[in-house]
């Protein structure tokens, strides 16, 4: 069951989970890696995330830039929006910047908001059909009208020649106390 | 952790099966939904698996509970390091049903004091200002200090010289305290809460229809078919009322009906459900509803079974048995009768009225003749099988801060020929701000005030106007940021400054007897001495101005109690302890007050307030006293059986039916009419009638021309020549009465780092706008009242009248916000942040308030829009999203 299936069930009071336990193990001792960094000197602000699977999640020469597709990452539960901004985007990748990935699931209360729920026009993705959030995809997934109390969570990516590599993810996704690692 | 880097925790602490769990409700927003604290010791945290959380359930959930990172934080609670998780109540059976929330309550955790945060520069002690830097002192010396200055001050200029202005609504325990020190301590006419300049009626056109502002409960916005928001976007700023009761509730397919020049998400998601946009000039929602009401009656729409039940006909208007209609406040602020009205009347008035006109109608408002015609079949025509449309009628600031009693007055008629007012479904309320947590010790000093309606008759006193004038020595703020709350905000900021830090009289030691002598030199030198109480530094109040500052315990920190918009009394538990030597506010007014030689301020703990409250609150509609004396012959407090009453709590007024507390769903239902009284339950006739002296409600006229609001409005329109715009103020999801906690907020600082103004592309492109540019709003013309005219006869009061007898001084007035561009607004409307950190938006906005009902035309700002340059966020990644806030697919 995927993390989309589950997010139907908002609403119970206690969904059901099929996942196992074996997913969820703590990360003892996880490394930090620094993903980015913005400014120089004493004011520098980086974001930092603790170690990933890397996955090939698509190709630069098969995006097309204003459509969103969807990719599984970091493991099989958890699906996430890939696309082209028509803008240059915090954390964006590929040479205008702009290629970008966010989980699809609203941090407000699990509603699900796909690839077609993304506004080409604005670089945003939404309205979450439970109520309504919005989020800005140039400002690493910022709540631009909404509820959620953290950004959409952004998958971080690298490009390796004709690839888009998931390496991390910045952000706590809904429903999990600890980010899967999508280590096996 | 090091602020300067992005916390990318992916991880959150759970707690675990043990965690003790308080409840309590939202900081904010008048809705205010349940939520769970979840407290724990540090060293240890809860698992995944169900028998390992306190939630009982499986890691990874996929709905309520889950916990974000900004709901969880470290505080300290009986001075030892404790986790507390703050989520929405998911087992909650009202307000906020299976776990709903907003972005403001969902980081209510984030406002847990913890010195590793934002919050770290929380107010710890008392201070004065030596030198011009704030100090620290003993509660002790300040108050003795702040008693000295008074008893001085009471004795030498009388208790015209000595004011306050606070809060209305942290909690019955503190407001009460404010109200017996204000009312019968010192005694006193100088005292305004914080939203307004004078102590009188938010929206006084519904009171002198008969119609409580808050009648209404969160299931009639549920159930009705059409729901008329005036001035008001529900998602915005009642956003679980929006998200939960009115996308859901009993009717989900209902239509609604926005006006406002502003088209927010929940105006586009209202367009897209059957809806309609009314994007309304500023100030002229009465020649709308005027237009509506004569289409209603031109083809016969309105209720009539309705209004001849429940409508004043002309005899019972004046019948005047009771009181009558002849001396009350209603016909002092309208001058005997100048609006009163009644069916037959108001068919005559609306017939011969020529703002009621539709073509005249659609030239005033701004609104293509086809919607209003349009708004008008929807909410008053009869279906083909004859039944009614079930309309409700919910007003907000759009409405009541742009011509406030005219606006009130309009929808109340409106809302009554519709049928509307007193049954499921079909009410007239307001959505409503800050929560319900005013409650006074009575005894109020209103007869004192200098200022006089028409027929010199009873009138509030401008607070903000007899201090601009000089004739305050002692002022004591609690909870407020006062200047950017009021109009011509930078001129009264001005005057205070004058009085306060620019006074030559500065104290240079915290000696007793040194500050008194200086302070007394201050006020006989016609200056005043500013003290302010509140959680934070406010920036200008007491970061620049205030003498004396006073740190206070909030919410979390004391066990307080309130209500929301539908009466709801829930208790707000202590869960942890407030920093330092922080303070209730009715702690320092206690000590204060005992200083002075007042009695009846020894209390000792919250609940003792709350109980001596109960029985002043027995006549009104917060009423609690029935919860009281149950307590009492349970052998419990006051608080203790209201904590029993969890997150679900109970509605106001409180009865007694059958041996049993039943709470009050609506008011003015008269199926609230429960035969015998019971116990300690207090009858009153607007339980299950009007709020009138028959039970009926009264019509009110408005004609759009008039000597209270015409000439004013001429004068202060957007003046073509100068190329300038309306500049109107409000407030958005993310900020909404939460302004004072949000930049503590990591997330939510990260939003809104800055206040922002929308403007639309058209009025962008002269200037060469951007979103993301940083804009002077700048009026050239900030009119504000001067001293406190006493009106004799009609029209005394008229903002031409004023002129003439030079009450009205010309000022100038500015403020910088972020650009978003957007066609969001009304062309030729721009709308700034209202009272966020940083500018004051209200800078541009006239100090005159409505002569009828005393309140300020908030939102009717002008000015020039002037391009400064790029903010810190055009090209930024990191803070403020500028894009637009409608986006639908």
């Amino acid at each position: 069951m995927t993390q989309k299936a589950k997010a139907e069930g908002v609403g119970q009071k206690h969904p059901c989970s099929a996942v196992s336990r074996r997913q969820f193990l703590i990360l003892g001792g996880a490394s930090v890696a620094v993903l980015a960094t913005y400014g120089t000197g004493a004011g520098a602000q980086q974001l930092v995330s603790s170690s990933y699977v890397r996955t090939v999640v698509g190709k630069v020469s098969e995006l097309v830039p204003g459509e969103a597709t969807t990719f599984l990452y970091p493991n099989d539960d958890v699906e996430n929006v890939l696309v082209m901004l028509g803008e240059e985007a915090g954390g964006g990748v590929g040479e205008g910047r702009n290629i970008v990935a966010f989980n699809t699931i609203c941090p407000h209360m699990g509603g699900y908001m796909g690839a077609a729920d993304f506004h080409a026009e604005h670089s945003v993705l939404g309205p979450c059909p439970l109520h309504l959030s919005t989020f800005d995809l140039t400002k690493h997934g910022m709540i631009v009208s909404g509820h959620a109390v953290e950004s959409l969570p952004q998958i971080v990516l690298e490009i390796d020649g004709d690839d888009i590599v998931a390496t991390g993810v910045m952000g706590l996704f809904y429903g999990y106390n600890q980010n899967p690692s999508g280590e096996a | 952790m090091n602020e300067t880097v992005v916390n990318n925790r992916d991880y959150v602490p759970l707690p675990p099966p043990d965690a003790e769990i308080l409840t309590t409700a939202c900081s904010y927003c008048i809705v205010a939904c349940s939520y769970k604290v979840y407290r724990w010791p540090v060293g240890r945290e809860g698992g995944q698996a169900a028998d390992q959380n306190a939630f009982g359930v499986e890691f990874p959930t996929f709905g309520a509970p889950w916990v974000a990172r900004s709901q969880h934080n470290i505080g300290m609670h009986e001075g030892r390091p404790h986790h507390f998780v703050i989520i929405a109540d998911a087992d909650a059976e009202v307000v906020n049903p299976n776990g709903n929330y907003s972005v403001r309550g969902g980081t209510l955790a984030q406002k847990i004091y913890n010195p590793d945060t934002p919050t770290r520069d929380r107010l710890k002690y008392p201070q004065i200002r030596i030198g011009g830097i704030l100090t620290p002192v003993s509660w002790d010396l300040v108050t003795d200090v702040m008693a000295d200055i008074s008893q001085y001050i009471l004795s030498e200029y009388g208790e015209h010289a000595w004011g306050m202005k606070t809060y209305s609504y942290e909690y019955f325990e503190n407001t009460y305290a404010i109200s017996k020190l204000v009312n019968r301590g010192v005694g006193t006419p100088v005292y305004a809460p914080h939203d307004k300049p004078q102590a009188a009626e938010d929206a006084a056109g519904l009171d002198d229809a008969g119609i409580n502002s808050f009648a209404a409960s969160y299931e009639d916005w549920g159930s009705c078919d059409v729901a008329f928001l005036s001035g008001v976007d529900p998602y915005e700023t009642k956003t679980v009322l929006f998200t939960e009761w009115m996308m859901g509730g009993a009717n989900p397919g209902k239509q609604m009906i926005f006006v406002t020049p502003h088209r927010t998400m929940g105006v586009e998601y209202g367009i897209r459900n059957g809806g309609l946009w009314l994007p309304i000039i500023p100030g002229t929602d009465t020649a709308l509803h005027l237009a509506l009401a004569k289409i209603i009656i031109d083809n016969g729409w309105q209720d009539r079974e309705f209004i001849d039940n429940w409508v004043n006909n002309r005899w019972e208007i004046e019948s005047g048995y009771g009181r009558g209609t002849r001396n009350t406040r209603w016909q002092w602020r309208t001058t005997w009768g100048r609006w009163q009205s009644d069916w037959e009347d108001f068919q005559e008035f609306i017939a011969n009225e020529p703002a009621a006109e539709l073509e005249e109608a659609a030239r005033i408002t701004g609104l293509p003749a086809e919607d209003i015609r349009r708004a008008a079949e929807m909410i008053a025509r009869p279906r083909e099988d004859g039944t009614r449309p079930k309309t409700s009628f919910m007003l907000e600031k759009g409405n009541y801060w742009s011509n406030n009693y005219m606006n009130t007055a309009s929808l109340a008629s409106l809302g009554l020929m519709c049928g509307a007012g007193n049954r499921p479904g079909q009410v007239i309320s307001r959505g409503g701000g800050h929560q319900r947590g005013g409650m006074s010790a009575g005894g109020g000093r209103g007869w004192l005030s200098p200022e006089k309606h028409p027929g010199r008759r009873k009138k509030a006193l401008n607070v903000d106007r007899w201090v601009m004038d000089g004739n305050v020595r002692f002022m004591w703020t609690i909870g407020l940021t006062w200047f950017p709350a009021m109009l011509a905000s930078q001129e009264l900021a001005s005057r205070v400054a004058d009085m306060t830090v620019r006074n030559p009289n500065q104290p240079r030691s915290v000696d007793r007897d040194h500050l008194f002598e200086v302070f007394k030199e201050r006020v006989d030198s016609g200056g005043m001495v500013l003290v302010d109480s509140d959680i934070y530094p406010v920036e200008p109040l007491n970061t620049q101005y205030a003498d004396i500052v006073l740190p206070a315990a909030g919410w979390g920190e004391v066990d307080f109690a309130r209500c929301n918009a539908e009466r709801r009394l829930r208790l707000y538990a202590k869960f942890n302890d407030a920093p330092g030597e922080a303070k209730p506010d009715w702690w320092a007014i206690g000590q204060f007050a005992q200083k002075m030689g007042y009695e009846g301020f020894e209390w000792e703990e919250s609940n003792d307030i709350f109980e001596e409250a109960a029985r002043f609150s027995r006549t009104g509609v917060l009423s609690y006293n029935v919860l009281v004396r149950e307590a009492q012959r349970e052998g419990k407090t006051g608080h203790e059986k209201l904590r029993e009453l969890g997150t679900t709590g109970i509605q106001t007024p409180i009865r007694m039916v059958d041996g049993q507390m039943v709470g009050t769903q609506r008011l003015h239902d008269p199926s609230n009419d429960w035969g015998e009284i019971e116990g300690d339950t207090f009858d009153r006739k607007w339980l299950y009638a009007f709020g009138t002296h028959t039970g009926k409600a009264n019509m009110l006229k408005t004609p759009w021309t008039n000597d209270s609001w015409s000439d004013f409005y001429e004068a202060i329109k957007p003046r073509a020549e100068k190329g300038e715009i309306w500049i109107t103020n409000g407030r958005v999801n993310e900020t909404w009465q939460s302004g004072f906690d949000d930049l503590r907020k990591p997330y939510l600082a990260k939003r809104w780092p800055w206040p922002h103004i929308v403007i639309h592309p058209d009025d962008a492109a002269p200037h060469g706008i951007e979103s993301g540019d940083l804009v002077e709003g700048y009026n050239d013309t900030v009119y504000v009242q001067t001293g406190e005219p006493v009106g004799v006869l009609d029209g005394d009061l008229s903002f031409s009248r004023l002129m003439e007898n030079g009450h009205i001084r010309t000022t100038e007035g500015q403020f910088v916000a972020v650009a978003i561009v957007s066609d969001e607004m009304r062309p030729g409307v721009a709308k700034a942040a209202f009272n966020y950190p940083g500018s004051m938006a209200n800078s541009v906005c006239h100090a005159v308030p409505d002569p009828v009902s005393g309140n300020y035309r908030y939102k009717l700002g002008r000015g020039v829009l002037r391009r400064i340059g790029e903010s810190a966020y055009k090209d930024n990644f990191l803070e403020m999203s500028l894009k637009p806030r409608p986006i639908m697919s």
